[in-house]
């Protein structure tokens, strides 16, 4: 160790002049001495600090010490790894590229007017007015059926059934 | 013995290896032990000479030597072991000052009174001493990075400039050069105060 006060900055030229007080200001504050128990409260902490854990040990009869045992299972290590990230990979779907369909843009034809953004919207036609008013509902139609009178069948007269004879004169004539 | 009964005992049986790691560990625990004894007041002295806070250095310290039990293996490496220490320490307290970035305790003119000795001094003399010193530390600390490290080593009676180039991992002719323009920067900065007062 070192002569105290011996370190070979003191003699220096400058040192002698102004610098005198700051360096003695430093060498002041270097020079306090330490608490009292400083060596006592580091122990303690040093004992309190956590030690490295106890690695056990392979059990000698298996003869795991020896060094294809731990290349099969760095190995297995590795497959296992490499298997578990290739599944997880093969699981995840590629995401779908957008299917956008690009219309061409809408523009004036060559050699004529802009539309200026106009669309042309074609006419709604009108449709068929209806003159009658709605028919009755289907309900209706069968009560009406129902209670019309049967219609009276007349009689076919003979001369109707026989070839070549003249039909009989129709009511309205 | 039977199969299960050979491996139960291969369990419990203690390899040499694990022998030997015990043994190299009390050994590198009683070295431990005697690096806090011989260098603890040192390395105090060192933090504290940057932090200016007793409670900080000591925190710094009690840092370094668990930084130390963390490399205990190999500390048969270290040549010397002091200065080894005292980077170790200055590392820290660097690191921590510039996370801090707050002004130092002792700054406070009555902290500084209070912390320096008082060798026979009135209470004014001391007010006026503490002052004084306030002022000064104020001016270290103006002073750039490089040469400010070099200066507050170079206050420590027990490190050569070889010791802090090895501190600073520096060559030695920088370590001087360094401290001449510290010396001189000071010597303008108290030139400059005192016109001005």
């Amino acid at each position: 160790m070192n002569d105290p006060g011996q370190n070979g900055f003191s003699n220096h030229p400058v040192a002698a002049g102004e610098l005198s007080p700051a360096e003695a200001t430093l060498r002041l504050i270097a020079g306090l001495p330490a608490p009292q128990g400083l060596e006592e409260r580091v122990r303690a902490r040093l004992a309190a600090a956590p030690r490295r854990g106890r690695i056990l040990s392979w059990p000698a009869a298996l003869g795991l010490d020896s060094g294809w045992m731990r290349s099969a299972a760095a190995a297995a290590i590795v497959c296992v790894v490499a298997g578990g990230g290739w599944g997880v990979y093969s699981r995840v779907q590629r995401q779908q590229p957008p299917r956008v369909t690009v219309l061409a843009p809408r523009g004036p034809a060559q050699g004529s007017f802009a539309s200026s953004g106009a669309v042309r919207t074609p006419q709604t036609l009108n449709g068929p007015v209806v003159a009658h008013p709605p028919a009755a509902p289907p309900a209706q139609i069968k009560d009406a059926a129902k209670t019309a009178p049967k219609p009276v069948h007349r009689a076919r007269p003979a001369a109707a059934d026989k070839p070549g004879g003249q039909a009989a004169p129709s009511a309205a004539k | 013995m039977s199969a299960g009964q050979a491996v139960f005992s291969g369990w419990m049986e203690i390899p040499e290896s694990a022998v030997r790691d015990e043994a190299g560990r009390m050994a590198a625990d009683e070295t431990l032990a005697a690096l806090v004894s011989q260098y603890a007041g040192t390395l105090y002295r060192v933090a504290f000479s940057v932090l200016r806070n007793p409670a900080d250095a000591e925190d710094a310290v009690q840092e370094a030597f668990l930084r130390v039990l963390r490399h205990r293996r190999t500390l048969d490496e270290v040549r010397d072991r002091r200065v080894w220490l005292i980077r170790i320490v200055w590392n820290i307290v660097l690191d921590r000052k510039r996370r801090a970035k707050t002004r130092p305790e002792t700054d406070d003119v009555a902290e500084l009174a209070r912390v320096l000795p008082s060798d026979g001094l009135s209470a004014e003399e001391m007010a006026a001493a503490a002052q004084h010193h306030a002022y000064v530390l104020a001016c270290v600390e103006r002073l750039p990075a490089k040469e400010r490290e070099v200066l507050m080593l170079s206050a420590f009676e027990e490190l050569n400039s070889v010791e802090i180039a090895s501190v600073l991992e520096i060559s030695e002719s920088s370590v001087r050069s360094r401290l001449f323009r510290a010396r001189n920067l000071m010597a303008e900065l108290l030139q400059h105060a005192r016109s001005l007062r």
